[in-house]
């Protein structure tokens, strides 16, 4: 068990953090409070402009100023738009499979002696592989691009699912678990009713990693061989030099990824509504 | 064979320590006996074994004459914490031990059911809500209720008032003593407390439990009549003198540990 701790790395369960943290004391008024929100926004919007302006960088600048990125942003909407949807039917599958098998195959794992007899030690190897690598082999083996990229947006966001679902389980309380023994749970009640929701903040913070690699494997799958998507979208830009479509293609990327990332924080607060 | 609970020879050892050694009790169904000692006496091993959530390693332990070798719905336990799931509300923590008890009551009728063990044991308000949102004393009524809605006929709690101000404690010993009383056939309770007071004012009968390792060293009769009202009995001479005899058994107890070692 203890070296089954050093791979996963065990994360700690986030508990809700209170929406606002500031002392009554010391409350200044939401002005502030707001203008403190967005200065960094404001700091590195302006220190962008400042550059685009007065750096010498010639007709074809590499860093197109805000203005000529959110021209370029506009117009690319709505190849933006198709990209992102080509993208969704990639991630949400990949994403949606690591999930679904990560808490079942990491339950089973973390509540079985033998199981982890069995699988923790490849766990251990396989894990820790940069799922990049499958990437070329991937689109060799597997009959279409979408196919090898959903195949290796799974294997990334795969692992850290299944390494916290097992730790998850293994954190379980012994008063659960007597509890349940108690109660004359089966199996099957057992991991569904007592172990699946006891280990939620675990799963939600292996979830949380697992999109990041999600959005990761992605974006660099779709620089190999997709005729769509975010970023392809970029990568396709990029080799034209249209910089002012590039840079608004990483914004846009970094938009939807923060508001996938969001909606999950979302979904693990209205789940773990009962921690304390 | 012999209803009740009897523990003959009972042993247990965790790793190098003996928890408990040459347990002899025999505990007559409908009896509440209030299993006293120390803190490290071994009194929630004891429990532990008598519910089957760990083996005995030596001597016998049966049930209405059955060895017990795991958990079952026959005794249920009350856990002094984290008795529920937060996870459910009181409700779905009630219900889902009538689930357990009667696997062919329909839901609706267990959710009712829950209902009624809440209401009885004046948690009416607190049916939604969840354990988080509950004040301990809240908590360990809900815990009651779902032991007694698996309707087992040994109830083992460990402490169950342990975490309780003096008030909300004294409330739930009512309680808990109102809703014995009034069941029939009675429960048959193991109490475990290191509370002497409690243990008298609830139990029929005393076990005092020594430490290192854990035996039997006093197996005493409560001689307090039923109904018990809490502000004659706990100034009361009987009382008084058993209270001392406990305490002067538990200090001797203590001496002769400290001698050996």
């Amino acid at each position: 068990m203890s070296d089954f701790i050093a791979l996963v790395n065990l994360p700690v369960p986030a508990a809700t953090v209170p929406a606002s943290a500031a002392e009554p004391g010391l409350e200044r008024g939401w002005l502030s409070r707001a203008l403190e929100s967005v200065s960094v926004w404001i700091v590195l919007l302006l220190a962008w402009w400042v550059a685009s302006v007065y750096l010498p960088l010639g007709d074809n600048p590499l860093l197109p100023s805000p203005l000529i990125t959110a021209n370029a942003l506009w117009d690319s909407l709505p190849e933006l738009w198709a990209g992102t949807l080509s993208s969704l039917t990639i991630l949400i599958p990949g994403f949606a499979l690591a999930t679904l098998l990560g808490i079942v195959s990491g339950l089973a794992v973390g509540t079985s002696a033998r199981l982890q007899r069995i699988f923790l030690p490849f766990a251990k190897v396989a894990g820790p592989v940069p799922p990049t690598v499958y990437i070329p082999y991937a689109i060799a083996i597997l009959p279409t691009f979408k196919l090898s990229a959903i195949f290796v947006v799974f294997i990334g966001a795969f692992w850290p699912i299944f390494q916290n679902s097992v730790a998850g389980a293994h954190a379980l309380e012994q008063s659960y678990r007597d509890n349940a023994r108690i109660l004359g749970l089966t199996r099957f009640e057992y991991q569904r009713r007592v172990v699946f929701p006891a280990a939620l903040p675990h799963i939600f913070t292996g979830m949380a990693v697992g999109l990041a690699f999600s959005f990761i494997l992605l974006t660099v799958a779709e620089l190999f061989g997709a005729n769509a998507g975010l970023g392809r979208f970029v990568q396709y830009y990029a080799d034209f030099a249209d910089y002012p479509k590039m840079v608004a293609g990483i914004l846009y990327t970094g938009l939807v990824t923060f508001l996938a990332m969001t909606l999950l924080d979302r979904v693990r607060r209205r789940s773990l509504f009962w921690l304390k | 064979m012999s209803h009740g609970l009897k523990l003959e020879g009972v042993g247990f050892a965790y790793k190098a320590t003996q928890v408990l050694q040459d347990i002899n009790v025999s505990i007559p169904e409908g009896q509440f006996v209030s299993l006293l000692g120390a803190s490290g006496s071994g009194k929630t091993t004891l429990l532990r074994l008598a519910a089957g959530l760990d083996p005995v390693d030596s001597g016998r332990l049966t049930w209405n004459g059955a060895p017990v070798v795991g958990p079952s719905l026959e005794r249920g336990v009350v856990f002094q914490d984290y008795a529920l799931f937060p996870w459910l509300s009181v409700v779905d923590n009630i219900e889902i031990a009538i689930a357990k008890a009667k696997p062919t009551v329909r839901k609706a009728d267990r959710q009712a059911e829950a209902g009624k063990y809440l209401r009885d044991l004046g948690l009416e308000a607190a049916i939604g809500r969840y354990p988080g949102e509950l004040s301990g004393g809240m908590r360990q009524r809900a815990a009651i209720a779902r032991a007694l809605a698996l309707g087992s006929p040994l109830l083992l709690m460990d402490e169950p008032f342990g975490a309780l101000d003096p008030v909300n404690r004294a409330r739930l010993q009512d309680l808990l003593l109102e809703v014995w009383e009034l069941a029939t056939p009675r429960k048959t309770i193991v109490f475990v407390t290191h509370d002497v007071d409690e243990a008298i004012y609830l139990g029929d009968r005393l076990v005092v439990l020594g430490s290192s390792p854990g035996r039997v060293i006093a197996d005493l009769q409560v001689p307090l009549e039923r109904p018990r009202e809490r502000h004659s009995l706990l100034d009361s001479h009987p009382l008084q003198a058993l209270r001392e005899q406990v305490a002067a058994t538990l200090v001797q107890d203590t001496l002769q540990r400290l001698k050996a070692a």
